[in-house]
């Protein structure tokens, strides 16, 4: 199908400033302002139509999932999607590589971002973003315990910092700049971890601070559509928002009128008050605060009780969690990158410390600015993605919070939410799950539905102003899209999954020399088990490169 | 009252989650009920010859039912009773109801059941009353009874619930955290990393050096400060 008109829709596009009903045309797989003779008309009278949801952060390929494949194999009891014209997918929460990409389009996501990729790896990363089907993908690589970077930040060296960066992401075919507990997984190699911005790093002596904002300065050198994209020290740790309050006050000597200068990953995880386990209490309210005053971004990492896996480069605070729980688990260092952890968990509404991670989230969504927050759960870190409709649902009523509240123990002793009356409207989800993660990205053809946007449309069978008293069937509505297309073609109807198609990989290229930085390549490739010709992607299915 | 026959000898695996609720269908949908042969699907009419007689919830197996796979999977209540041989999961996820093998059974005999009896007269394979791959808690309930011997990995990770077995082979009870194992044989190395329970052996043992001796029991296991309790019978 070539083109294509939806007739009748309430259409909602923040970012073009429309809320009115209103025919939307497409053609090639763009959106176009008129047609004449459109080949298929699609009637979406009574329901509202957005954009293709946008999800910034989750784990969905790369090493670290892949081992929680092989080390839960309890996990792929559940059959997801049979073959007929489909892949065949199984799994709970961690899903096999075609059951992911079908979930995401099922609720009306098309885009997702692969938040942690040892750059070393990549090349497997690649690969599992390869075998994702209809969904459009983005990696970032990891940076924040690379002896490269530590190196150049140490000797203050912001150009060959920029270099460097521009050579892995044009190696790796990789989005933008992760950062996950800048220091202290290094310093969790001589058995140690960072507990403030100004500890150092065992052995090139550098600080969280320093690593941070040397980082932000190559970024905003090189001009990246995303900025730094930060897991901050401490994470799941109470009494760690403070750290993430001087974290977010690192950027205000940076200025960025266009985006944001750091995007603030899994914030709830962050926003823990308290000195131990047994008071921590919520912090989401000075987090939100500083997040307001500060050009800063984050989404939620919102907990989904039930089961879920935690997989981040945070090694050192994996071995915490596995002294917790005392399940299998798994850690490991990625030679001179990064390192990682993966332990089970399961969220229990009956655990005081899961409960309140709970509401910690949905304050988060509630307090923080909404063109400022995006909808996450740091999958499979919080949960399952394909919960992200209740997670909106959530935020759009307050009966459905108190519904919730009623099964989940000791929440209105630790958290202000009971007292939080605020409900965000269904143009505010719009906001937190397509045009925020856009401009976040710097992704100017998605997120909207202006003209030459990328045909990536979702039609719910709500009313534009729904009423959050019925929660039910928002719920019911924003998990099940009447219609998904992707691209222009027809992917989902009425919640199920019809067409198996390919989405792109979006990487960033940026100039660089490599004669300036080539003596440390050399030098340090002496200590990799790859070389330096071997290092990289070589190529991917479908790609879209961003010059 | 059912009574099932194969209608011919199975060359591979036949996977059919036979549980007594087909007592109380109607012979058609009986018929009808979709079991896989290898990787075809078939209806149970297909494969096997179903004769009713009388009144109450039971199923009697008749004939060669050793390539048979999950005969009375999850099962609630009622009766199976296999007058020969049974294939492998036989009684996985019980939760009610009595199975009785007067044959051998296969391997995952039991395996995560909540309750409910299974009796084997002749012998049964290996990992019986365990968990499947990767799952945290094995048995939680019921009662399996091996009148023959068994081979190795005995009520891994068994939670709760009772386990009787003639000769056993290697890691008895590994990760255990409760219930009761009962080897009226000899078996292998028994309780590696036990948190709790109890393992009873008629016979020869081997026990890890993790065990520490305490009026005539053994209690461990030390290395992940496990309260079990291994005895002989």
């Amino acid at each position: 199908m070539v083109s294509l008109e939806v007739r009748n829709g309430f259409v909602i596009d923040p970012m073009n400033g429309v809320f009115e009903v209103k025919d939307v045309f497409v053609k090639d797989g763009r959106i176009v302002e008129s047609l004449d003779k459109p080949e298929m008309v699609v009637d979406a009278k009574g329901k509202v139509v957005v954009a293709g949801g946008i999800d910034v952060h989750a784990h969905v390929a790369g090493g670290k999932i892949n081992m929680g494949r092989k080390m839960r194999p309890e996990e792929m009891r559940y059959p997801r999607f049979k073959s007929d014209n489909l892949r065949s997918g199984v799994g709970r929460v961690l899903l096999t590589s075609p059951a992911i990409g079908y979930e995401y389009a099922r609720m009306g996501y098309t885009t997702v971002v692969e938040p942690a990729m040892p750059a070393l790896y990549s090349i497997h990363t690649h690969e599992e973003l390869d075998s994702i089907p209809i969904v459009d993908k983005m990696a970032l690589p990891l940076f924040g315990n690379w002896h490269f970077v530590f190196k150049f930040v140490k000797n203050d060296e912001i150009e060959k910092l920029s270099n460097f960066i521009a050579w892995v992401l044009a190696k790796t075919k990789g989005f933008g700049v992760k950062v996950v507990n800048p220091c202290g997984v290094e310093a969790w190699m001589f058995h140690g971890n960072v507990y403030s911005l100004n500890d150092t790093d065992p052995l090139f002596g550098v600080s969280p601070k320093e690593v941070i904002t040397g980082l932000i300065s190559a970024i905003e050198r090189l001009k990246l559509p995303h900025s730094l994209h930060i897991h901050c020290n401490l994470l799941g740790i109470p009494g760690n928002y403070e750290v993430t309050l001087e974290t977010i006050k690192l950027t205000r000597r940076f200025e960025n009128s266009e985006r944001q200068v750091m995007h603030v990953t899994h914030v709830q995880f962050n926003s823990y008050a308290g000195e131990s386990w047994k008071d921590m209490s919520s912090g989401a309210e000075f987090v939100a605060k500083e997040v307001n005053r500060n050009n800063v971004t984050v989404d939620m990492g919102q907990v989904i009780l039930g089961h879920a896996t935690t997989m981040t480069a945070d090694s050192p605070f994996q071995y915490e969690l596995f002294k917790i729980f005392k399940t299998k688990w798994s850690n490991l260092d990625v030679e001179l990158e990064t390192g990682s952890g993966i332990v089970p968990v399961y969220y229990s509404p009956k655990v005081r410390v899961h409960s309140l991670m709970w509401a910690i989230g949905l304050e988060i969504g509630l307090l923080v600015d909404v063109d400022k927050v995006v909808i996450s759960t740091d999958y499979p870190n919080g949960g399952p993605f394909y919960s992200y409709p209740y997670i909106a649902t959530l935020l759009m009523s307050e009966k459905f919070r108190e519904e919730e509240m009623k099964r989940i123990a000791n929440v209105e002793r630790y958290s202000i939410l009971p007292s939080l009356s605020e409900e965000r409207t269904l143009e505010d989800v719009v906001k937190m799950t397509r045009v925020n993660p856009a401009r976040i990205l710097g992704l100017n053809d998605r997120g909207h539905l202006g003209e030459n946007a990328k045909a990536d449309l979702v039609i719910y069978d709500l009313p534009p102003e729904p009423n959050p008293r019925d929660y039910e069937s928002i719920l019911k509505a924003l998990s099940n899209p009447s219609l998904v297309l992707k691209d222009g073609k027809i992917v989902v109807k009425e919640g199920r999954v019809v067409k198996h198609t390919w989405g792109e990989t979006i990487w960033v290229k940026r100039d660089y020399d490599e004669e300036l930085i080539g003596d440390e390549l050399e030098d340090f490739f002496n200590y990799y088990t790859v070389q330096r010709d071997n290092y990289g992607v070589p190529h991917v299915r479908r790609e879209v490169v961003l010059c | 009252m059912l009574i099932l026959r194969p209608k011919l000898s199975f060359e591979v695996h036949v996977e059919a989650e036979i549980t007594p609720d087909l007592a109380e269908m109607d012979l058609k949908d009986v018929l009808n009920f979709e079991v896989y042969y290898g990787k075809l699907v078939k209806r149970l009419g297909d494969l096997f010859d179903v004769e009713t007689v009388g009144e109450g919830k039971r199923v009697i197996l008749e004939g060669d039912f050793s390539r048979v796979k999950w005969i009375g999977k999850g099962m609630k209540d009622g009766e199976i009773v296999v007058r020969g041989d049974v294939g492998q999961h036989c009684g996985a996820y019980m939760e009610g109801g009595k199975i009785i093998v007067e044959g051998n059974a296969d391997d995952w005999l039991g395996t995560e059941m909540r309750g409910g009896e299974i009796v084997v007269k002749g012998n049964a394979g290996n990992r019986i009353g365990c968990n499947f791959w990767g799952e945290m808690e094995g048995v939680k309930g019921g009662k399996i009874i091996v009148e023959g011997d068994v081979g190795s990995y005995v009520g891994e990770k068994m939670v709760d619930g009772y386990i009787e077995v003639g000769n056993a082979g290697d890691f008895v009870g590994t990760e255990m955290k409760g219930g009761v194992i009962v080897v009226r044989g000899n078996c292998g190395y028994v309780g590696w990393d036990m948190k709790g329970g109890e393992i009873r052996v008629g016979g020869r043992f081997d026990l890890p050096p993790s065990f520490v001796e305490e009026n005539g029991v053994w209690r461990g296991d030390v290395n992940v400060g496990g309260k079990g309790v291994i005895r002989k019978l």
